[in-house]
């Protein structure tokens, strides 16, 4: 008789019958030749914006002798205008309009993960091109019509102009968008479906749920604003206009909060059921027998086009999304896609593939 | 996380339900200090009474492996200790030599053959 140690400090249970065969699902990881590129493009934002910054802010002081001061700053609707600030103030306003944006664009060119999508690659490059064209446009445009004005009143800006200088900057965008979103996303290798094996006599059922942490807070605060709002009104401090307006603003925000900041996720022999909100209900059953695969994969927002309920075009799949991470996917037999993210999703997947090959056997 | 319930199995209902939850925390299905899905969903998931879960849970709680916090629901505390989870893994083995025809007898027989 001889002892072996045991081979790891915890022993996994999970190699135990019931769970035993769950094929674990390989990420792909981030390819290496986007080295280059991403080096390239970081480049480019840093000498373009420092370019457009300079512009931005020598400029306006090179024409400091021709303009009133303070200068007319905000027209609305007709070409006579209503705001006015000094020349520092205008500066600073169009520095802080790009370098937002800028700070963004260097933010994502480092991190990469965005632009690992072709989506994020097309907003990218559309902000990197449209935004200048528009923040310079802004500018070029407020200065344009104090230039050898006398007093700020007198600034005229016809309203087309405008108009002129938001289409060119969406122009832009999309063009740059276009052309450097770069080649389609690959095609997700798919691994092999994980699955796991039943045994007769056992109802196995898979639970899984996910919160979404800011929509919790957003609906906490407006339910607590809904109360004082309430109670102030029923002390008779509040007239009733601002009461009315104050709850009906107020509830549907907590109501629509609560019930789309978490889903729960069910798994059992009659196939996939989503309920959104704390009750589970509405709820969006997929039967089994629909279901021709499913698997784990992670997913983040920037991948599927945001937070929320979300579908790409061309491409068939619709993303329940509340958070970036694990997500488990089906494919229905009809051939669309159908993905939440919720965690442990390798055990969701696992068991409806299992009843899957259960219900078509 | 994967629940199983045996339908065959004898022991009480709300001892099979606190023995696949034990059985999902000690997998790593669910980690310490995540939230367990509300007692209402885990039922409604097993086709069994909410009631039930609500013994199986509070069981567990007794156990420290779960928390109940109030207005938070119940979380994973800790991992079960390795002895707990094992006897699970016994019962089960025992349950499925069973349906082979096999006593305890023979099952540690079968264990003392591999040891």
């Amino acid at each position: 008789m001889t002892r072996r140690p045991p081979s790891r400090g915890t022993p996994s249970p999970s190699t135990r019958p019931s769970t035993e065969g769950i094929a674990v699902s390989s990420h792909t990881p981030a390819r290496n030749d986007e080295g280059a590129t991403s080096r390239v493009r970081l480049a480019a934002v840093l000498v373009w914006g420092t370019l457009v910054t300079a512009v931005l802010a020598v400029v306006p002081l090179a024409l400091r002798d021709r303009l009133p001061d303070p200068l007319a700053a905000h027209w609305s609707g007709g070409s006579t205008p209503d705001g006015h600030l000094s020349l520092t103030g205008d500066l600073l306003a169009g520095l802080l309009l790009w370098g937002v944006v800028w700070a963004a664009l260097i933010g994502f060119a480092l991190h990469r993960t965005v632009l690992s999508t072709r989506l994020g690659r097309a907003y990218w490059w559309g902000f990197f091109a449209g935004w200048p064209v528009f923040v310079l446009g802004v500018q070029g445009l407020t200065l344009f019509a104090n230039l050898g004005v006398a007093d700020w009143r007198r600034a005229v800006l016809p309203g087309w102009t405008v108009v002129v200088v938001i289409g060119s900057a969406g122009v832009a965008g999309v063009l740059a968008g276009l052309l450097g979103r770069g080649a389609p996303d690959k095609p997700r290798e798919h691994p092999r479906p994980p699955s796991l094996r039943l045994r007769p006599g056992r109802r196995a059922v898979w639970v899984g749920r996910t919160v979404n942490p800011w929509l919790v807070g957003l609906s906490t605060v407006s339910l607590l604003g809904a109360l004082v709002v309430g109670a102030l009104g029923a002390l008779g401090t509040l007239n009733a206009e601002a009461l009315g307006i104050g709850l009906l603003v107020l509830v549907p925000v907590t109501l629509l909060g609560l019930g789309t900041a978490s889903v729960g996720v069910r798994v059992d022999q009659e196939g996939l059921r989503v309920g959104f909100g704390p009750f589970g209900r509405p709820s969006r059953h997929t039967p089994i027998d629909q279901i021709e695969s499913a698997w784990a994969e992670r997913r983040t927002p920037a991948q599927v086009g945001g937070w929320g309920l979300r579908a790409l075009p061309g491409t068939r799949g619709v993303t329940l999304m509340l958070r970036g991470g694990d997500c488990l996917v089906v494919r229905r037999v009809t051939g669309g896609e159908f993905a939440v993210s919720v965690d442990d999703a390798e055990r969701g997947a696992a068991l409806l593939n299992a009843y899957r090959a259960e219900a078509v056997s | 996380m994967l629940l199983t319930l045996d339908l065959n199995d004898s022991r009480p209902l709300h001892e099979q339900v606190a023995g696949t939850i034990r059985r999902a925390i000690a997998d790593g299905s669910c980690r310490p200090g995540e939230r367990l899905p509300p007692a209402r969903e885990l039922a409604a998931a097993l086709g069994i009474n909410a009631n039930t879960v609500l013994r199986a849970l509070r069981e567990l709680r007794d156990e420290g492996l779960l928390e109940f916090r109030r207005g938070r629901g119940v979380s994973v505390l800790s991992r079960p200790d390795a002895r707990a989870v094992l006897a699970e893994a016994a019962r089960e083995l025992l349950a499925e030599a069973d349906r082979y025809g096999y006593g305890p007898e023979e099952v540690i027989h079968i264990i003392r053959e591999l040891s």
